[in-house]
């Protein structure tokens, strides 16, 4: 597998001078994986892949617009680039797509790999990349059944449970912004979070400010959010991120029967309607 | 003694239908409650989710978001977007521990004095029942 | 001859500590550990062997967050922000934390002193633990600290296996000792545990010269700019103001910022000096290992391994220190 992965990166490399490879090497632990950024033909035996390359490399691509540049998707990860290209983001032309199939990612941290499938893992449907130039490996079958139990075991408890779980969570978040940088779908010219003037919410931290940062971060990636699990990953103080954006997931799957980054031509629910929809429906 | 609890509404209302049915109701001096606080957009799809989140965040006991009816909408999308994004919210909003009853969707027309009279009044009445917010 | 105090002891010390004194301690909750305000009755369940908390303990001083003033609504009426004149302890902090509130020190109490950090720096007693579970990330030997360095806490405790050898090293700390709880005993003090060194010989020397490397790109080809790095270490200093408007009153605000952010150094009618990824990056690098050792002397780092563990994509400082000896220049 990795054998095929670095050959083709090292052909394209050859043909397209001055492009780059984003891809996976091993880490300053090693034992974990970390992106790398290969732009000779030479460098390609660096290139790894394992259980341990958990990063969604597809938010690098914005730092390249326009330049010519070759990376190496997990099948969620290759959502982003949908979701980027749909989005008007990215040109397929310029890029080119090494689409891996996927063995499940371990729960992997800095010189740590515990002995278990990283959460998003769990519920991952897609094992083959849905977009690719080339595929390394044997197409997968799709996971049938959707799991949405740690989303029902929230709705489970009361409101005021709800709440109070909730608040705790945000009230730990230090405002690093992490989980935006990561996230292939946070690509504003100008955060909400960062505006002046109005000054929504600016950099103060306090369990107010939090929660509609929080909540303007998820909100935001309705509908869009790929699941990839960078921002819960990242996170540096454990906020359990996913645990909001896979309600929104949920909900929208069964309001709007969509799938954000399948593929790059359907329109996003909130760039279009249905003019026939009713508010019970959608209630 | 009982103090009266007054909740406090914001309401977004669209230029066109509803902040003129409000307008209506006022001229032809149809009672509705004071409690709500009306904001004047220009069309219901102006309404951004943050603009409610931030309502909720600065105090605001519930939120509505009135605009044309389906089909009427002075820019003809801009209330089938706000259905869509209203509709993403509230159980979003009641996921995370901020009940869902406190954010309304209604379609006023400017003809409709007497429904938008009928509107405040039932949601100010739902709310009281709810009481104050525990968040 | 040390002196000792047995777990139940110290337990018990903490809980009467927690009535006159603001209690400060490492907490874990959903597997994340933090400095947090404890009550008497949490001091039975405080975890002593952590390692390194997940954010570094600055912020008791140099909060998230901090009104440093407010205006009232007729423009005029400056109000101070209310303070307490409670005292602090901040107990089970390790000996790279309080090194890096005394490399903080050297800036905010420099004058002109920052009177928001001085004022909350005084009415604080630092009781360390010593570090017995350092990180393979770890490398405060490297930095002139030491998993079991008292130096900057006012006592620093030692866990052996007949309870902990007390050492207190201010007035201070002499003072808050409880000596009815402890005893005498015939118990060395354990030697600290093995932290991997980092060479840094000659290190702000090479960073001089390097400036303009296109190594620094290279790293930046694959930072997120996402602050973390910043945010979880004990000696990163940076902030930013902004005034909130209330409904009676503005407030002037200070908030964690960070260099490696795209709108840090942004001026009025948009110029910014550090316009790449890779001058952002070299930023926070020649701070810690030549812009401040030129101003202070020492290092801006302590070895805590914080931005090492918590990057996300791996950058680590101690490959920058290594790879910078190597740069050709
Ligand atoms: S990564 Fe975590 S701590 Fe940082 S801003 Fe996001 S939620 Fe908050
Ligand atoms: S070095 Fe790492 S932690 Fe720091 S800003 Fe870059 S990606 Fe974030
Ligand atoms: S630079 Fe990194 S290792 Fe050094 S004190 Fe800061 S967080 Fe710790
Ligand atoms: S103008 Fe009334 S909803 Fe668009």
């Amino acid at each position: 597998m990795i054998e095929t992965i670095r050959n083709k990166a090292k052909e394209w490399l050859e043909k397209n001078d001055g492009g780059c490879v984003i891809g996976y090497e091993r880490a300053s632990d090693g034992m974990t994986a970390r992106p790398v950024f290969i732009y000779k033909p030479y460098m390609v035996g660096s290139l790894i892949f394992d259980e341990t390359c958990v990063h969604n490399l597809s938010k690098y691509l914005l730092n390249r617009r326009g330049l010519k540049t070759a990376i190496v998707v997990k099948p969620c990860d290759s959502r982003g680039i949908n979701l980027l290209i749909n989005e008007h983001q990215l040109d397929r032309e310029s890029i080119y797509v090494i689409g891996v199939v996927c063995p499940g990612m371990k729960d992997a941290h800095f010189g740590r790999i515990e002995d278990r499938p990283l959460s998003k893992c769990r519920v991952c449907l897609h094992h083959t990349p849905a977009v690719y130039d080339v595929l390394v490996g044997e197409p997968q079958p799709e996971t049938a059944s959707r799991d949405y139990s740690d989303v029902a075991r929230i709705e489970g408890i009361s409101i005021h449970e709800r709440n109070a779980f909730w608040k705790e969570q945000f009230e730990r978040c230090i405002r690093c912004y992490g989980c935006r940088q990561v996230c292939a779908g946070c690509y504003c010219q100008e955060c909400f979070v960062d505006e002046l003037d109005p000054l929504w919410v600016g950099i103060r931290s306090g369990p107010e400010d939090n929660w509609i940062w929080n909540i303007g971060r998820a909100f935001h990636l309705s509908a869009r959010c790929i699941g990839c699990g960078e921002c819960e990953r990242v996170c540096p103080v454990g906020i359990p991120l996913m645990l909001a954006n896979r309600k929104l997931e949920k909900e929208s799957a069964d309001l709007f029967d969509f799938e954000p980054g399948m593929d790059a031509g359907t329109a996003p629910p909130f760039a279009t309607f249905l003019k026939e929809e009713t508010l019970e429906k959608v209630e | 003694m009982e103090l009266t609890y007054e909740p406090r509404i914001v309401g977004f209302l669209c230029n066109w239908c509803s902040y003129a049915g409000a307008d209506l109701a006022g001229t032809s001096r149809t009672n509705y409650p004071a409690n709500i606080r009306i904001i004047r957009v220009p069309c219901s799809g102006r309404v951004d989710p943050l603009f409610i989140v931030k309502a909720f965040q600065l105090g605001a006991d519930g939120v509505l978001v009135a605009g044309c009816h389906p089909g009427d909408c002075h820019y003809s999308d801009g209330n089938y977007h706000t259905r869509r994004r209203v509709g993403l919210l509230r159980p979003f909003l009641d996921y995370l521990g901020l009940d869902k009853a406190r954010l309304r969707l209604e379609w006023v027309s400017a003809s409709e004095g007497k429904r938008f009279s009928e509107v405040v009044s039932s949601f100010t009445d739902t709310l009281i029942k709810m009481g104050p917010r525990s968040s | 001859m040390n002196r000792i105090i047995v777990d139940n002891n110290l337990r018990s010390w903490l809980k009467e500590l927690a009535e006159k004194y603001t209690l400060v301690a490492p907490v874990t909750s959903d597997g994340v550990t933090l400095f947090k305000h404890v009550k008497g009755s949490q001091v039975d369940s405080l975890d002593l062997q952590y390692s390194n908390t997940a954010v570094s303990p600055k912020g008791c001083f140099f909060p998230l967050s901090e009104t440093m003033f407010s205006i009232g609504s007729d423009g005029v009426n400056v109000i101070a922000p209310v303070s307490t004149d409670r005292e602090v302890v901040i107990f089970g902090i390790h000996p790279c934390d309080a090194a890096g509130i005394a490399l903080i020190d050297r800036v905010f109490l420099a004058e002109p002193t920052d009177t928001h950090y001085k004022e909350k720096r005084d009415r604080t007693i630092l009781i360390g633990l010593a570090c017995n579970a350092p990180s393979p990330e770890c490398f405060c030997p490297s930095v002139g600290g030491g998993p079991a360095n008292p130096m900057y806490l006012d006592i620093l405790l030692t866990q052996t296996s007949a309870g902990y050898i007390v050492q207190a090293t201010t007035g201070k700390g002499k003072e808050l000792t409880p000596a009815a709880r402890m005893e005498e005993k015939d118990i060395p003090l354990p030697p600290p545990p093995h932290v991997t060194p980092v060479p840094l010989e000659g290190v702000s020397e090479m960073m001089r010269r390097n400036f303009d490397s296109p190594y620094w790109d290279r790293v930046a080809d694959r930072c997120l700019h996402c602050n973390i790095c910043s945010y979880v270490c004990p000696c990163c200093y940076c902030f930013d103001i902004r005034d909130y408007m209330g409904k009676d009153k503005i407030d002037r605000v200070r908030s964690w910022e960070s260099c490696q952010s795209a709108g840090f150094t942004m001026i009025a009618g948009g110029h910014d000096p550090r316009p790449t990824k890779g001058a952002r990056l070299r930023q926070r690098w020649y701070h810690k290992l030549l812009y401040f050792p030129e101003l202070f002397g020492d290092i801006k780092c302590t070895g805590c391994g914080r931005c090492v563990r918590s990057c996300p994509v791996n950058i680590d400082i101690r490959e920058i220190i290594t790879d910078v000896q190597k740069l050709n220049v």
